[in-house]
C-alpha cells in the first residue's frame, strides 16, 4: 500500500518536472525496431529463453515475447537485444 | 555498433557452447557479474552456442562451479589468436617490420610540391624558388623550415603580399597572395603635356586638367600634343603651368603576320598511340607496363606523378602542309593573333579584327591579321620651365 502511495508520488513528480519516467520510477524501456529487433533496457534478468518464447523480468514484471527463431543479439548487465520474428508481446 | 566489432575483433572473442539444464540462469549469472555476451543462439533445451570476450571467459569458470554447464569452445576469432598462429613465422613479422619502418622513413620526406593562389607569378617561378630553398620532392622534412622560406619568398618575389607554407604528410603546400603595389606618387609641382604614345584616331577624351590641343575624330601622331600643360588665358597676358592629366581613347590598330611554306611538312597525329609507364625516382625507374613502339615517326609526352612516370608516344605522318591548308590556316590564324596581341597593353579592348590569307601558288602562305582596339594612348611628359 504504502509502495503504492510512493509511486504515484513520484510519478505525479516526474509529470510535473517533465522528467523521464524510466528513471524516476525505474521503468524497463523497450523500443523496437519493425517486428524483429527489440530493446529492452532496465531488465532483471532472463527467465526463459527458447527461439519460440523469451521471458524476462523486469520491474513490472514478466515480459513475455512470443515468435519464431528469436536469440539474444546481445546481453549486458541492464540492456537485451532481441531479434528475429517477433510475433507477440505480454506483461504478466 | 560497427565500432563494437572493430573493437570485439581488435581484442580477440570465442565462440563457445554451454550444455546444460539451467541454461537461463548460466545468462543471469554472467550477466550479473559483468561478463558481456552475444550472439545468442538456443541450438536446443539443453544447449546454446554464444560469442564471449577473452577476459569474460576467464571469468566464466567461477560462475560455472556452481552450475555445472558444459562449455567447450568452437571457435577462436579476432587479432590475437592470428596473431598467435603466426608468431613462429619470423620472416613475415620482421617484412611486417620493416615495411612499417620504410612508411615511416618514406613518410619523413616530401614526394610532392603544390602551389595554390598564384595568378601573376607563374607556377614554374614559384617552384624553382622553392628548389632553391630546398622545398622539392624527395627532400628531408626536418630540414625544412617553413617560417624562414616564407619570409625569403616574399622578400625574393616581390609580387607577393603573403606566403604560407605547409606541410601536409608528405606534400608541401603552397599557398600565397599577391598584393597589388601601390601607384606611383604624382608629384603636381611638376608641370606636364600628355603627349600620344601611338598613332590613333581618337574615339574618346576626358580632360581632368590641362588645355586639350586635339578633339574627337582627330587622326593623331606618335609624340603628338594632346592635352597640353600650358594653359594661356586670353584675358590677363599670364601663363599657367599645370600637370596635365586625363584621358585619351583612341583607336588603333595591330598586326600580325606568320607564314608558312608549302613544301614544310608538319606532324599530324594518326590516333596510334603506345604506353610505357616507370615507377621510381630519378635514375632509379624500372618499366611495369611496357607496350611496344612500332612507328617510325613519333612524338613523346612524359608527365610525372609522384613515382609513376608515363611516356606517351604518338604516332606521327610528316604531311606537307600543301596537302593539307586548312590546317595550315587554323595554325596562321593562331600564331598571327598571339604576335598581334603580343604588342597590345593589358587594357587594349578589341573592337575588330580581319583576317586575310595571302597563297603564293606553289610556294607559301601568309596570314596577316589586323586587330582595331581602343585604347589609352595619353602619356605624360615632363614640361622644363626654363
Amino acid at each position: 500500500m504504502r509502495r503504492k502511495r510512493l509511486d504515484s508520488v513520484k510519478s505525479k513528480v516526474s509529470d510535473m518536472f517533465d522528467l523521464p519516467k524510466d528513471i524516476t520510477l525505474n521503468l524497463p524501456r523497450i523500443s523496437m525496431t519493425g517486428n524483429n529487433q527489440m530493446l529492452i533496457e532496465n531488465h532483471k534478468g532472463v527467465i526463459e529463453y527458447t527461439p519460440e518464447r523469451i521471458r524476462i523480468n523486469s520491474t513490472i514484471g514478466v515480459i513475455r515475447l512470443q515468435g519464431t527463431e528469436m536469440n539474444l543479439r546481445n546481453i549486458a548487465a541492464d540492456d537485451i537485444m532481441v531479434t528475429g520474428g517477433i510475433k507477440s508481446i505480454e506483461f504478466i | 555498433m560497427i565500432f563494437m566489432r572493430i573493437w570485439n575483433y581488435l581484442t580477440g572473442y570465442l565462440v563457445i557452447r554451454v550444455d546444460g539444464l539451467s541454461l537461463e540462469k548460466f545468462i543471469n549469472l554472467a550477466v550479473t557479474n559483468g561478463i558481456y555476451l552475444w550472439g545468442i543462439n538456443r541450438q536446443s533445451y539443453t544447449s546454446l552456442t554464444a560469442c564471449i570476450g577473452i577476459s569474460g571467459f576467464r571469468k566464466l569458470h567461477s560462475i560455472n562451479r556452481k552450475l555445472h554447464c558444459r562449455i567447450r569452445i568452437l571457435e577462436k576469432r579476432g587479432f590475437p589468436f592470428t596473431a598467435y598462429r603466426y608468431r613462429h613465422r619470423k620472416l613475415l613479422i620482421a617484412g611486417m617490420l620493416i615495411f612499417l619502418a620504410i612508411l615511416y622513413g618514406f613518410s619523413a620526406f616530401i614526394w610532392s610540391v603544390e602551389v595554390e593562389g598564384n595568378e601573376q607569378v607563374s607556377k614554374e617561378t614559384l617552384i624553382n624558388e622553392l628548389l632553391e630553398l630546398g622545398v622539392r620532392p624527395g627532400a628531408f622534412k626536418g630540414r625544412i623550415n617553413t617560417l624562414q622560406i616564407e619570409n625569403r619568398l616574399v622578400i625574393d618575389i616581390p609580387q607577393l603580399s603573403w606566403a604560407n607554407l605547409e606541410i601536409r604528410g608528405s606534400r608541401a603546400i603552397l599557398r600565397v597572395a599577391e598584393g597589388v603595389k601601390p601607384p606611383p606618387i604624382i608629384n603636381k609641382d611638376i608641370p606636364a603635356n600628355i603627349v600620344a604614345t601611338k598613332d590613333g584616331i581618337i574615339d574618346k577624351m576626358i580632360v581632368l586638367d590641362g588645355l586639350a590641343k586635339v578633339k574627337v575624330g582627330d587622326t593623331v601622331k606618335k609624340g603628338q600634343l594632346l592635352i597640353s600643360g600650358i594653359i594661356e588665358h586670353p584675358e590677363t597676358i599670364g601663363l599657367r603651368y599645370v600637370r596635365a592629366m586625363g584621358q585619351v581613347i583612341a583607336r588603333t590598330w595591330y598586326e600580325g603576320r606568320d607564314s608558312l611554306r608549302f613544301d614544310d611538312t608538319y606532324r599530324k597525329r594518326t590516333g596510334n598511340t603506345a604506353e610505357i609507364k616507370y615507377f621510381g625516382l630519378g635514375d632509379f625507374r624500372f618499366p611495369y607496363k611496357k607496350d611496344e613502339v612500332p612507328f617510325v615517326e613519333y612524338d613523346m609526352e612524359v608527365t610525372t606523378k609522384g613515382l609513376i612516370r608515363t611516356e606517351v608516344y604518338h604516332e606521327v605522318e610528316l604531311i606537307p602542309w600543301k596537302d593539307d591548308i586548312n590546317s595550315a590556316k587554323a595554325i596562321l590564324a593562331r600564331s598571327a593573333e598571339a604576335k598581334a596581341k603580343a604588342d597590345m597593353p593589358p587594357g587594349a579592348k578589341i573592337v575588330d579584327k580581319k583576317l586575310k590569307y595571302d597563297i603564293i601558288e606553289g610556294e607559301s602562305i601568309t596570314a596577316v591579321l589586323y586587330i582595331e582596339v581602343l585604347e589609352d594612348i595619353g602619356m605624360q611628359q615632363d614640361i622644363d620651365v626654363q
